[in-house]
């Protein structure tokens, strides 16, 4: 991805990546010490510049590293997907490449370990099934109870380390005393607010200037 | 051989030991960094080493299930074993970082390990391995 490149600016992003240990100033460290390691063995004549900013979802952050953006031949976002397509965005005409490999938005389950929380899908149902998303809990994102691949708790898909999405409502929606709620029938998902409807786009208008 | 290797060292156990080598030679080649606990041991830094030019770098912590820090030691070996496969994405040889774990009073093995670790950097840059700064 990157062998062509003269002059590589690696931009570490300050939030999300770098509390999750993926793209934060230390992992940017690392990756332009790996970097500088296989391209002397290589003799790949390349010069790396490292630098982190805040977040690269808001224009803003960006002005910090203007000049080794434009400095550099590409720039290697260790951003989520979203830093790096906006990077491309604010500095036009200059190559942003992915630095990671962005899976999907979790939470820090415990030390080292994330896990999918939510799709952002739109149409929010959490409040009807004891605050757990049947859409990225479930692995085949049921709206009407398990199917018939919930054995001990675990899911047919990995039962060795996905839980069953709806094990898990059935014993919260338990434990709250909601379970007859279980017995409303939930209608098909409209998923034109989410990846059926093409890029979604969000508006304050008491924000927008 | 380059510059030294960079022994990092926890100072309840390996830095006393190695404060009790007498061995010339041995400790001509090493550049000693103390640590609080093993567990202080971060990849960017093993790393740097590497890519400053440094030969080889030891991680020494306390003796297996006997960390000061109880956990600092096992942490040390996990983030060794992550530089270790980078180095290996990066074509260089995983041998050039090391971590061993001895006693306060283990000098002799200190001294062992350093000379296993020239060995090793020795076999690296025979084979090619190792590219110059």
């Amino acid at each position: 991805m990157v062998r062509d490149v003269k002059k590589l600016l690696i931009l570490g992003c300050g939030t999300c990546v770098t509390v999750c240990m993926a793209g934060g100033e230390k992992e940017v460290g690392i990756l332009a010490s790996t970097l500088r390691l296989t391209n002397r063995r290589n003799n790949i004549s390349m010069e790396i510049m490292e630098d982190t900013i805040e977040r690269q979802c808001d224009r803003e952050f960006f002005d910090a590293v203007a000049d080794k953006v434009r400095e550099a031949d590409a720039v290697l976002s260790l951003a989520c997907g979203v830093g790096v397509q906006f990077g491309g965005e604010v500095f036009e005409g200059k190559r942003f490449l992915p630095g990671l490999n962005t899976s999907f938005y979790g939470a820090n389950e415990s030390v080292g370990v994330w896990s999918e929380r939510c799709a952002g899908c739109g149409n929010c149902v959490l409040d009807k099934f004891g605050g757990l998303c049947p859409i990225t809990r479930c692995s085949k994102s049921l709206l009407n109870g398990p199917c018939g691949g919930s054995q001990n708790g675990m899911c047919e898909v990995d039962p060795e380390n996905i839980e069953c999405g709806w094990q898990l409502i059935y014993d919260r929606m338990k434990a709250l005393g909601l379970l007859h709620k279980l017995e409303e029938n939930e209608p098909v998902k409209d998923w034109s607010t989410s990846r059926d409807g093409g890029p979604r786009k969000i508006i304050r208008e008491d924000m927008v200037q | 051989m380059g510059k030294k290797i960079v022994a990092f060292c926890c100072e309840n156990s390996s830095y006393k030991a190695a404060a009790a080598v007498s061995d010339a030679d041995v400790l001509d080649a090493v550049e000693i960094v103390r640590l609080p606990c093993s567990g202080k041991i971060e990849i960017g830094l093993v790393l740097k080493c590497l890519e400053d030019g440094h030969a080889g770098v030891l991680v020494l912590g306390c003796p297996v299930d006997n960390c000061k820090y109880l956990h600092g030691n096992t942490r040390a070996k996990k983030r060794v074993q992550r530089a270790q496969s980078l180095l290996e994405e990066a074509g260089i040889p995983r041998q050039l970082v090391h971590i061993d774990f001895i006693s306060s009073v283990d000098s002799h093995k200190f001294v062992e390990i350093v000379r296993e670790m020239k060995e090793r950097i020795a076999e690296a840059q025979a084979a090619g391995g190792v590219a110059g700064e």
